[in-house]
């Protein structure tokens, strides 16, 4: 087809051509064909027109060329539709500009034009939009509107019937809309499509995973009314093409999370595991998109995960990273797919680690996308939940770990949760890792988090320095505090969240243990730690909170006669002016807290100290015996057995004096 | 603990069947992470008398899964120029996630019998475990945890430093006072090799706790 060559036209004078009066329909059509062919998958071209104003100027011809009926108008026609088609295809800046230029009725009011090749085109053009989270919602709820979509869905023309059910896949949100669409015999017509062609599965297959989304109700119309809806679904998991399997597995994964009860006895959701291995390799949306679908499949289902580990999903994944490297979307999907299976099964991770993959793991730690940053970490997490993987130091080493200290300075508040979640397990480890975090500037960067405003990070930030101080010596205790302070560590024992205050809690149970002299933390500048630490013992609701309150003291009461006479003075204290604090957590419900109290009060009475027999005295006055009697026969192994163990104390004691 | 290579002849091992009920053993304060214990092995072969001192940790525990972890030092090793530190991994005999028989390890049901049989809180056991494995145990009250401890890799040392941790550990542990006897098995070291551990308070007046959580 003859037209203007590239050097005779310059945009400006093309944008004239299209809008001025003097063009005839012939230059106009011209013009239309060159710009069509200039801005077709050019991102820059299209840009540059829209700026120019091109897209108002071919809905105008678009606008006129609708209402006349000759061959001249049918061909600008043709063109000014897939044109501005071309407009809207992945550009949301395009979409806006063809929104803004009012394009929408126009195209809408072709889907019934006498003539097959301007429906076609219409209707492709309208898709195209509906891909857009610019375009906008269709009003199901306005007169006429819902009537129209059936219309829609019940053209014999496929492309027709698929602009129906994009539409549903865009624009259908609220489970009003939901419970709408599914009494007006929408879902009838959509299962219907099912057995269409590929473009018509594949609308439909998104549509009714739009409708069905997060409503059980909805779900059950569906299986209710259209008995054979879940099997042809099931069937299409074996279609010839992956996208079609990949849709139906989609579907039938939210059908799973939403109404269990559905898929129980087909034994499908084991096959969704080998329909998504086998499409993790295929190179366009559907590769990207299935190991998103394989985390979701397999989250928190350990059969699901071992059945996958049966099938070589971790050598799979890992296959797909090395070729992956450059696609942001399919590495973070690959890194929360393999971040699954790791989360509770041991073999996964040892083969994962055997794969020597790492390398990569440390490329994707400085990706631009920050969504790979917060998968990786996640990652991370879930195969560093390995005491013996870190107690090896298998795969920790400086590189990443300075990497993951990087990312707690993210501006995306869930990496940085992400890189705390991953920190937290790290430093539990046994050789290097805590140094390493330390000399990487991440104790800083944990103590700066511990005083964030938002409390996710506070409290990931606290439970990473929980960890972190786990079985150290006194020398690593001292640089620790030194970078966070009594005076933090106090608000946070105080902090507002309840989970908050229980890994600070945490923290200090496990400041206090080690060296001896570890304990003195708690009675600097007059005791104020260990009093805020017996505030909330005191005032404390939850159990978890008092539980490693108790530790603290239980700890504490490990150490030297001055120790053991503080905490014999908190144990003393009566709780609400009525018991004493230690009877009342020997008379509780939870066996953990009976248990601490009584490892207290060995601790207090423990043969090798002086004052033993004085505190064994105090305790007896007010009525430790009868209430240790009472756990004698606890249900709880531990309990009874430490009681035993007070118990004998006290008569040695007993005996000891009355000798 | 790493010891020498002796002369023994190799065992089949067997298949350990599947256990029902819910007989785990009892979250116990004293083996949890962070406790230590300490005291010796008995290396003694028929040339001579040695006993090395050790200090374990427990550093990761899930009951859940019958799984333990932590590391072995042993202190006066006569080859080693430092204490030569390895990390191990327990199984606990919970009838769920283990049974008495190892079925692996070059131990046979006779070897894990006449090593059981050496602790004396399993002799009330001994007929229900001959009859059916020990299936129908209930755990759940009983004061003693019985384990197989087996030895991964040098911490602190390469391979090739001429000790060895080939074998396993048969071990007791007492829920009431913390302590522990094992006997090492390893084909070709000398049999019966006797750990003895108590529960350390490393320097303090009374028992301390300390924890982590992973994420």
């Amino acid at each position: 087809m003859p037209t203007y060559a590239a050097t005779l036209l310059r945009p400006d004078d093309l944008i004239i051509r299209l809008t001025s009066s003097a063009s005839d329909g012939d230059d106009k059509l011209k013009a239309l064909r060159y710009l069509k062919n200039q801005i077709i998958g050019n991102r820059t071209k299209k840009l540059s027109y829209i700026k120019l104003g091109a897209v108002p100027a071919v809905v105008s011809i678009l606008s006129d060329s609708s209402a006349g009926n000759c061959e001249a108008s049918l061909s600008l026609l043709v063109q000014a539709v897939a044109t501005i088609g071309s407009f809207a295809c992945g550009l949301d800046t395009g979409v806006k500009a063809v929104i803004d230029a009012e394009a929408l009725p126009i195209l809408f009011s072709l889907i019934n034009y006498p003539n097959e090749k301007i429906v076609d085109a219409g209707t492709r053009s309208l898709k195209l939009i509906y891909q857009s989270k610019l375009a906008p919602r269709y009003n199901f709820f306005q007169e006429k509107n819902m009537e129209s979509l059936l219309l829609l869905l019940n053209s014999e023309n496929e492309n027709v019937s698929g602009l129906g059910a994009s539409i549903i896949t865009h624009s259908c949100r609220t489970s009003i809309e939901q419970k709408a669409l599914s009494e007006t015999g929408v879902l009838k017509k959509l299962v219907s499509l099912l057995g269409g062609s590929l473009c018509q599965r594949e609308a439909s297959l998104e549509s009714l995973a739009t409708i069905t989304k997060g409503n059980p109700e909805v779900i059950s119309q569906l299986v209710g009314l259209e008995e054979k809806a879940l099997s042809i679904i099931t069937e299409l998991t074996k279609d010839k093409y992956p996208r079609i399997r990949l849709l139906a597995c989609v579907f039938l994964l939210a059908l799973r999370n939403t109404s269990p009860c559905y898929l129980e006895d087909t034994g499908i959701t084991t096959k969704l595991v080998l329909i998504l291995l086998d499409i993790l390799d295929d190179p366009g949306q559907v590769g990207d998109e299935a190991p998103f679908a394989l985390s979701n499949l397999v989250a928190g289902n350990k059969d699901l995960q071992n059945l996958a580990f049966e099938a070589n999903a971790v050598d799979k994944l890992c296959d797909c990273l090395q070729k992956a490297v450059l696609q942001p979307r399919r590495v973070q999907g690959i890194f929360l797919a393999l971040a699954g299976l790791c989360s509770t099964l041991e073999k996964c991770r040892s083969r994962l680690l055997s794969l020597q993959v790492f390398n990569l793991v440390n490329s994707a730690l400085t990706h631009r996308s920050s969504d790979v940053h917060e998968a990786v970490c996640i990652f991370f997490k879930c195969i560093s939940r390995s005491i013996k993987n870190l107690s090896a130091d298998h795969f920790i080493n400086e590189t990443n770990i300075s990497l993951l200290v990087e990312l707690l300075n993210d501006t995306s508040t869930s990496v940085q949760i992400a890189a705390l979640g991953a920190i937290s397990n790290i430093v539990i480890d046994f050789t290097t890792n805590k140094l390493t975090i330390i000399q990487c500037g991440g104790l800083r960067e944990l103590v700066q988090l511990s005083k964030s405003m938002d409390s996710s990070l506070r409290l990931n930030a606290v439970w990473a320095l929980r960890n972190l101080i786990f079985l150290t010596d006194r020398q690593f205790k001292e640089v620790v505090m030194l970078e966070l302070t009594s005076t933090a560590l106090l608000s946070l024992i105080c902090d507002s969240e309840t989970s908050v205050q229980e890994q600070a809690l945490a923290f200090v149970r496990n400041l206090v243990d080690g060296p001896l002299e570890c304990i003195d933390y708690v009675f600097a500048e007059g005791g104020l730690l260990l009093q805020a630490v017996c505030r909330q013992i005191r005032s404390a609701l939850k159990d978890e909170v008092l539980v490693q309150g108790l530790y603290i003291l239980c700890n504490v009461a490990s150490g030297n006669e001055f120790h053991k006479e503080a905490v014999m003075q908190a144990l003393l204290y009566p709780i609400d002016n009525s018991q004493p604090m230690i009877l009342r957590f020997l008379q509780s419900s939870n066996s953990q807290l009976q248990t601490v109290s009584t490892w207290a009060i060995i601790n207090l009475i423990s043969p090798s100290s002086p004052g033993s027999s004085d505190r064994a005295v105090k305790l007896k006055n007010i009525g430790i015996i009868p209430q240790l009697k009472i756990l004698v026969n606890d249900s709880c192994l531990d309990v009874k057995l430490r009681v035993k163990t007070a118990l004998g104390l006290f008569m040695n004691i007993e005996d000891g004096a009355a000798e | 603990m790493p010891v020498r290579v002796a002369e023994a002849s190799a065992a089949s091992s067997q298949l350990s069947g599947a256990s029902s009920g819910n007989t785990i053993p009892p979250a116990c304060s004293l083996l949890s992470v962070g406790q230590a214990f300490s005291g010796t092995q008995n290396v003694s072969s028929l040339q001579k008398d040695e006993a090395w001192r050790v200090n374990v940790r427990i550093q990761g525990c899930d009951l859940q899964h019958g799984y333990l972890c932590g590391t072995m030092e042993a202190l006066n090793v006569p080859m080693a120029d430092t204490p030569v530190v390895t990390f191990w991994e327990g199984e606990i005999v919970d009838t769920k996630n283990y049974t008495f028989f190892t079925g692996k390890w070059e131990a046979t049901t006779e070897v894990d019998i006449r090593h059981w049989t050496k602790f004396a809180s399993f002799s009330p056991l001994m007929s229900q475990v001959e009859n059916d494995g020990g299936k129908s145990l209930d755990f759940s009250n009983y004061p003693y945890i019985f384990m197989r401890w087996k030895e991964q890799y040098f911490v602190n040392v390469g391979p090739d430093c001429g000790l060895t941790i080939a074998g396993f550990y048969y071990v007791c542990f007492s829920c009431s006072d913390g302590s522990i006897s094992g006997f090492y098995y390893d084909p070709n070291s000398s049999p019966f090799q006797k750990l003895e551990l108590k529960s350390t308070n490393e320097g303090r007046c009374g028992f301390s706790f300390s924890s982590y959580e992973l994420q």
